[in-house]
């Protein structure tokens, strides 16, 4: 099905684009640290690597959304800076994100063209000739919706094609395709290849970037691997194959683990998870949690574990399965439910989700203790003195840094929001709390911090759960960890076994034995 | 925080937190230099204690609808329907002791249920079939309306008003203060501990801050803003009863304009000591001044069309100034 054999093509040929030596830095935290990466006209090429490699920056920094601090980009040889999208367009380059970004209640013609439909001498729309520059290219990428359908009534596939048509009506010479095939089933994700391998035949080069190896194997002539920032191989022709990917993503190096400081001794089981299942992205998944422990959840984005964490919160329900907590049968018909049960949850959008950033740092904390912060529950009255000796008493535990109790808490730092929201759950003391990316965009002081006050919750004898991306988090953290990936529970580590490099091969569906290979 | 970027790339620190000033202070500035003004214009007529009992007496109405609709804005909602449910109330608590022949207190409380009912109604169509706010109690009060045509034929019911239903709204308790002060006095005054001083009042503050963050907290949002809406429906009955007791009848469509007035009295409080957040003192400083800006033109004999643009221009004047805070505030 590929219609290319994995030749080299001629090496000589003047890249497309060729990008070398670029760095970028958002405040402290170096996103590249070294990325150069250069594609052929009219080639597949495969990028991959771990969550928070650098791919999204890398992408970002090609589409002209952000500006690298180093380094330079050249098309065709001649040197090119995107310093806008418009322009990154205006080049050749296509991009397709994973959330594609259309305007669901116009039209397939509407959405192919936007932006440069054809006009008429009056200003008005000329469709009969904006409809006859589309049709081939619409014919091209296989568009079989009317020109005249609402986007928002087709499918994701058909949303695919219709962006890939978009990408060639400007005259696209590279379309970067962002893990295109997550919501495809495996009839469209076949469709989707063979459209790919005839955009490469007639010289539009395709940069694939997928968690997905065996896909990128598939489809790529080469593919390039990113590791924290840098680009660490380029693999091509007979040593393009999983093992090497495989290897060139988890890295040779193996940081002995540093064992979590303070051992909890697990007590009895807290949370029983027993074949809990919601199509599509949680397939029967089992599990216990003890009091005391620090249970990690790994994985890669988009495997299905805060989906997990919302059906344990109660924010959805579960097609199958059972839970127990502390014993008892647990299926939460709301959050409120999960929390009187005694689950509690950190979201991963912590501004979105979880605190009222004009409110104070008080009522933050308050909100989910309010039963203790009442006089009594016949007079439900807040009482003063309790608000603030609940507010101090959390601050002073956290280290929360704020001028305050009554500063709102938009105007604190990441680290010390995260801190307000852990801290609620301090008084009411949930028997399980969840924590979701707990460390995202904090910085590395606070994030010390707050895996200390993880241990620290284990240790009084909460059971804890952290879901992160980053695989260097969860051996340094946690007692043992799961790995999800495509819905399922793949892989249980505990003891030697944890570190960072199984995690990551496990997310990508590896056993470490396989790597070493 | 895009909109913003005009105010936040402008202005330095120190002129953003002045202008937060100003449009925290500009109402509560604004009443005062209307009551200096007016005083001097008219020394005789409108600085007197008479004068002062009178107005407050006449917007106490205003204020406990108002004050209803307060919380229906802290969730987070607008309540359209207040108006014609006030009008509705005023029909029929008249209806029901005139005609039905019921004793007084049991036609209140009758009346105060519908208030409930038809608050309860709107949140469950605003919260379970998700209809947005403005066009659920739009649509209720429409109906409302048709009710109230309904039950009186659309004549006003006035003949026959026991003397004792009249008392209620014009008879005079502690140094010869109207009946409704009190009543106001009392309904802000409970308003202002429900929403913040009880675990209610911080529920409801947070279902309005962010609803996701709210209920991820634990707390069940859609029941909040119910209560909300309740909470509103009962002011609109009370300001109805009330303005029939007032008016000696149940007329159609009396108490229609307090709708207008209520959204005016809501937003210009929410720029009063806040930046942009709804709250009960606010409401009430919000309300007089639109009492007193009604007071000062009726005194000096303004023609009618110049109340109209009053209250029209005060509304967009609240709005504006209700959204200048919430924007120095976020950036």
């Amino acid at each position: 099905m590929n219609p290319h054999p994995k030749d080299m093509r001629t090496l000589e040929a003047t890249p497309f684009v060729a990008a070398k030596g670029l760095r970028k830095s958002f405040g402290g935290a170096k996103a590249l640290k070294d990325v150069s990466l250069s594609i052929l006209p009219g080639e597949v090429h495969g990028l991959v690597g771990a969550n928070g490699a650098g791919k999204s920056t890398f992408i970002r920094i090609l589409a002209g959304l952000v500006q690298p601090d180093a380094g330079e980009i050249r098309l065709d040889g001649k040197p090119f800076a995107a310093t806008s999208a418009h322009r990154a367009a205006e080049a050749g380059l296509g991009f397709i994100h994973q959330e594609l970004a259309f305007v669901p209640d116009m039209t397939v013609i509407e959405n192919i063209m936007l932006g440069l439909p054809k006009r008429t001498r009056l200003g008005w729309v000329n469709w009969t000739a904006t409809a006859r520059e589309a049709a081939p290219i619409a014919r091209r990428v296989g568009v079989t919706a009317p020109f005249d359908a609402k986007v928002k009534t087709l499918s994701i596939a058909e949303n695919w094609l219709i962006s890939i048509a978009r990408a060639l009506v400007r005259k696209s010479r590279l379309i970067v395709m962002d893990e295109p095939t997550a919501a495809l089933s495996v009839a469209e994700s076949a469709r989707l290849f063979d459209i790919i391998g005839a955009l490469s035949a007639e010289g539009v080069a395709v940069l694939y970037v997928s968690h997905r190896l065996d896909e990128v194997l598939e489809l790529c002539q080469r593919a390039s691997v990113f590791r924290d920032g840098r680009s660490v191989a380029e693999l091509a022709g007979p040593a393009l194959t999983r093992a090497a990917l495989v290897e060139a993503i988890v890295g040779r190096e193996m940081k002995p683990r540093q064992a979590p400081a303070t051992k909890a001794r697990p007590g009895p089981v807290a949370l029983s998870v027993r074949g809990l299942s919601r199509q599509p992205k949680v397939m029967d998944v089992s599990f216990d949690l003890s009091e005391g422990e620090v249970l990690g959840l790994g994985g890669l984005v988009g495997a299905g574990r805060s989906e997990l964490a919302r059906l344990l919160f109660g924010a959805d329900r579960a097609q199958a399965g059972a839970m127990t907590l502390a014993g008892a049968s647990f299926r939460p018909r709301s959050c409120a439910a999960a929390v009187k049960a005694g689950v509690g949850l950190v979201p991963e959008e912590r501004r979105a989700e979880g605190l009222v950033l004009t409110k104070s740092v008080a009522f933050n904390l308050g909100l989910a203790n309010l039963r203790s912060l009442v006089f009594s529950p016949w007079l439900p009255l807040i009482s003063a003195r309790k608000r603030r000796a609940l507010a101090l008493a959390t601050i002073r535990e956290l280290a929360v840094k704020t001028p305050d109790i009554e500063t709102p808490v938009g105007k604190l730092s990441g680290g010390n929001q995260q801190k307000v929201l852990i801290g609620r759950w301090l008084r009411s003391r949930p028997r399980v709390l969840i924590l979701d990316e707990p460390t995202r965009g904090v910085d590395i002081g606070a994030r010390g911090e707050i895996h200390h006050l993880v241990r620290e919750l284990a240790l009084g004898g909460m059971a804890v759960l952290v879901i992160s991306s980053e695989p260097e988090e969860l051996p340094d953290l946690c007692d043992r960890v799961l790995v999800m990936a495509e819905g399922r529970i793949v892989r249980e580590l505990s003891g030697a076994e944890l570190n960072r490099a199984a995690i990551i091969a496990a997310s990508y569906g590896e056993s470490e034995a396989q790597i070493q290979s | 925080m895009s909109e913003n970027s005009v105010y936040s790339r402008r202005l330095s620190p120190s002129a953003k937190s002045a202008l937060s000033l100003f449009a925290r202070y500009a109402t509560i500035l604004g009443l005062l230099a209307m009551i200096a003004a007016f005083s001097a214009l008219s020394p005789d007529a409108f600085p007197t204690f008479n004068n002062f009992v009178n107005v407050l007496n006449q917007t106490s109405l205003a204020m406990i609808i108002a004050g209803g609709l307060t919380l229906a804005v802290i969730v987070g909602e607008l309540d359209l329907s207040i108006g014609y449910a006030a009008s509705l109330h005023g029909v029929l608590v008249t209806g029901l002791i005139v005609q039905s022949k019921l004793p007084i207190p049991l036609a209140i409380l009758i009346v105060l249920a519908l208030g409930a009912l038809i608050g309860a109604v709107n949140g469950l169509i605003v919260t379970k079939l998700r209809v947005n706010s403005v066009i659920a109690t739009l649509g209720v009060g429409t109906i409302v309306v048709g009710l109230a045509f309904a039950y009186s034929a659309g004549a006003p019911i006035a003949a026959g008003v026991p003397d004792e239903f009249l008392d209620l709204a014009l008879g005079r308790w502690l140094f010869g203060i109207p009946n409704p002060i009190f009543v106001m006095a009392v309904v802000l005054g409970g308003l202002w501990v429900l929403a913040e001083r009880t675990s209610l009042g911080q529920e409801i503050q947070a279902v309005g801050g962010n609803p996701a963050a709210a209920r991820l907290a634990g707390i069940n949002v859609d029941r909040i803003k119910i209560i909300g809406f309740v909470v509103s429906g009962l002011c609109a009955a009370l300001t109805g009863i009330l303005l029939a007791s007032r008016l000696g009848s149940g007329t159609t469509s009396a108490a229609d304009a307090y709708l207008l007035t209520a959204f005016a009295a809501v937003f210009l409080g929410s720029a009063t000591l806040r930046d942009g957040e709804f709250h009960v003192l606010g409401t009430f400083v919000g309300a007089l001044i639109i009492a007193f800006g009604f007071n000062g033109l009726n005194i000096f004999g303004a023609p009618t069309f110049s109340q109209y643009v009053f209250q029209g221009a005060i509304l967009i004047v609240a709005v504006g100034l209700s959204s200048l805070g919430r924007m120095l505030a976020e950036t």
